[in-house]
């Protein structure tokens, strides 16, 4: 099996440098408003979100997104 | 003459070959004969009617501690453990500067629940570099050690405080990388990570702060040695788990190296999870990669008193706040104080069927005996109380020394479980061995794996559950000379009794440095332990002096690695 034949699976991306979630909306949805953008990845990404709403694992109150983060950029599938 | 000779066992050789009968001779620590023996030997065991398999290895302990002060591993080594990979979750001992000593304690009593006090009372800290950390544990070492170096103690030594707070420069990497060979040459077994923990302040651990540029610097050094890479992924989210494991197999294809997570657990309300997670596993398997998932065998059951934090609280972050940070006078005092009370009745309401199904394991007082084995819900019903406040009472009377256990909280539906257990993709491993020690035993899943899976429900074989946890686990960790019975192999040998192997009921023991307690399990049926051609622990005398532990694999000879490639 070749890497093109895997099964299809929710999509992610891992951060790059400076990562916020504007600039990962910007890179992987620049099709959507900014704003509404965030908002769909950050429901997408309750496991980084809630790191800055939430006392346990709080961390960088302007930005939760750590380096080894994976981040969804889809909805879950089906 | 031999020095030892096995007789008439059923001799289970780790290949998942059918058993045989046989005799095995055991001179200069390896297996000299399988067959009929006819020489004495200075020491004769007779296995009639037992079996006699190749010692098993646990591939995911905590024993990096305990074996500072306990080079048996007690009581893993009893139960038919020869071989503990430790240094699991990014955790090593070593290398470690001094400074950073109490902030790895920190993380290893947040994350793996091990209790200050046997750090402060049981550790004479005398080593840095990982290559002392090994001649510090290879003193009256009965069990063979196979040392990961932890990920995250690599950017402390290398980052210092920054290793907390953001990614690794180019410098440090290549800092990092160097190390990272130091400690492979010394005889570190391979590198662990971690994506999930935090450390004692709740903050992620280092490793965390890693992008995925060091994650590949360090697995190119790995793939020099052919070592394996062991990561904890978001266990608890499948998409998660897989897009780590996909992580896992471009690494694993790249520099061909092999890669496990852990844990991987089933439970009801995620079958269809852990079937995807598995369907992918094959895939990845299929493209050549290596992502041994890592099943452990036993239910999940936790225990716990308000006296030390409990992992089974992590969600609930008032009452976690509560006991990760209050003193015995104010986590009382947070229980009795009405205003703060009602907060933490309200935040853990959500959660009424879980308090229910909680039982009473233990007080101290006689006053409360009555309630002791009965479920929260009951013993509400005879306070007039919920069984939420029935537990904040207890707690309160008991001065926290009010012991309660949640059973079979999940990874408990045997045909499942049985199915990954025998999975040739999986590996049976993840007991987190010498670590959460005041949550649940952490042995005996050996034991278990052959009285439950095998006896009882008749899901595996005997002979593959033994090549499961002895020869497939020495092929994936690359660990030599071990987990099979073979002449010239290194004779790690565990006897017991296939009708009556099985681990005890959990008790509640006072053996840690420091005053500290654990629950442990015993082992039923174990017969004999042999490490290294000697026998270290018996049914008839326990522990024996006779301490064989190697640190497996052995260091190697750096300029002739060099010389020869």
């Amino acid at each position: 099996m070749k890497a093109n034949e895997l099964s299809p699976v929710r999509k992610s991306i891992l951060p790059q440098s400076g990562d916020r979630w504007e600039n990962i909306a910007q890179r992987e949805l620049p099709g959507t408003a900014e704003g509404d953008a965030v908002a769909m990845l950050q429901s997408w990404n309750l496991h980084v979100f809630m790191r800055s709403a939430g006392g346990v694992g709080r961390l960088r109150s302007d930005n939760p997104i750590l380096p080894s983060d994976v981040i969804f950029v889809e909805p879950p599938r089906a | 003459m031999y020095d030892l000779v096995i007789r008439n066992g059923r001799v289970v050789d780790g290949s998942g070959m059918p058993a045989f009968n046989a005799d095995i001779a055991v001179q200069d620590g390896r297996i000299a004969k399988i067959g009929r023996v006819a020489e004495a030997g200075r020491r004769e065991i007779d296995a009639t009617a037992k079996v006699v398999a190749p010692g098993f290895i646990d591939p995911h302990t905590h024993f990096d501690a305990q074996l500072l002060w306990d080079g048996y591993a007690k009581p893993a080594l009893s139960h038919g453990v020869t071989t503990v990979v430790a240094g699991n979750c990014s955790l090593s001992l070593a290398p470690l500067k001094a400074e950073h000593r109490m902030k790895l304690v920190g993380m290893f009593n947040q994350i793996e629940e091990m209790p200050l006090k046997a750090f402060k009372e049981g550790v004479v800290w005398d080593w840095e570099s990982f290559p002392e950390y090994l001649a510090r544990i290879q003193k009256g070492l009965a069990i063979n050690v196979g040392q990961l170096v932890g990920h995250s103690v690599l950017r402390l030594w290398v980052m210092g405080e920054a290793a907390m707070e953001r990614t690794a420069n180019q410098q440090e990497i290549a800092d990092m990388q160097k190390l990272l060979r130091e400690c492979l040459d010394a005889g570190a077994i391979g590198l662990s990570t971690s994506y999930v923990d935090m450390d004692e302040t709740l903050k992620p651990v280092p490793s965390r702060y890693a992008d995925a540029d060091e994650v590949d610097a360090l697995a190119s050094v790995l793939s020099e040695y052919g070592r394996i890479l062991q990561i904890v992924p978001e266990f608890y989210d499948p998409d998660l788990t897989i897009a780590r494991l996909d992580q896992l197999a471009e690494l694993s294809i790249k520099y061909a190296i092999p890669t496990t997570f852990s844990p991987l657990f089933v439970s009801a309300d995620n079958v269809g999870a852990v079937e995807r997670v598995m369907a992918r596993v094959d895939e990845q398997f299929a493209r050549g990669a290596r992502v041994w998932p890592q099943v452990q065998t036993r239910p999940i059951d936790i225990s716990f008193s308000f006296a030390v934090p409990s992992l089974l609280f992590i969600r609930l972050p008032g009452w976690y706040n509560v006991m990760r940070f209050g003193t015995q006078d104010e986590i009382i005092e947070a229980f009795s104080n009405p205003e703060s009370r009602a907060k933490l009745v309200a935040e853990a309401s959500s959660q009424m069927a879980l308090w229910s199904f909680l039982r009473l394991r233990h007080v101290a007082s006689e006053a409360n005996q009555q309630y002791v084995g009965k479920t929260l819900a009951e013993i509400g019903e005879m306070r007039g109380v919920s069984p939420l406040d029935a537990m904040i009472d207890l707690s309160v009377e008991e001065r926290l020394d009010a012991h309660f256990i949640a059973e079979n909280m999940g990874h408990n539906l045997d045909d499942k479980v049985g199915g990954l257990l025998k999975h040739p993709r999986v590996h049976i491993g993840a007991s987190d061995g010498g670590a959460h020690i005041l949550s649940f035993s952490t042995y005996g899943d050996t034991g278990y794996l052959f009285g439950h899976f095998v006896r009882n429900q008749g899901l595996l074989t005997l002979e593959e559950s033994v090549k499961k946890i002895t020869s497939d686990t020495a092929a994936i960790w690359g660990i030599p000379d071990r987990g099979l019975l073979q002449k010239g192999l290194v004779a790690d040998i565990v006897v017991f009794d296939a009708d009556a192997i099985d681990r005890g009921v959990e008790v509640y023991v006072q053996d840690v440095p420091g005053d500290g307690s654990r629950y442990i399990r015993d082992a039923h049926g174990v017969d004999t332990v042999i490490v290294g051609g000697g026998v270290a622990w018996s049914a008839t005398e326990g522990y024996t002096s006779d301490a064989r532990g190697a640190i497996l694999p052995p260091a190697i000879d750096p300029a002739l690695e060099r010389i020869a490639a």
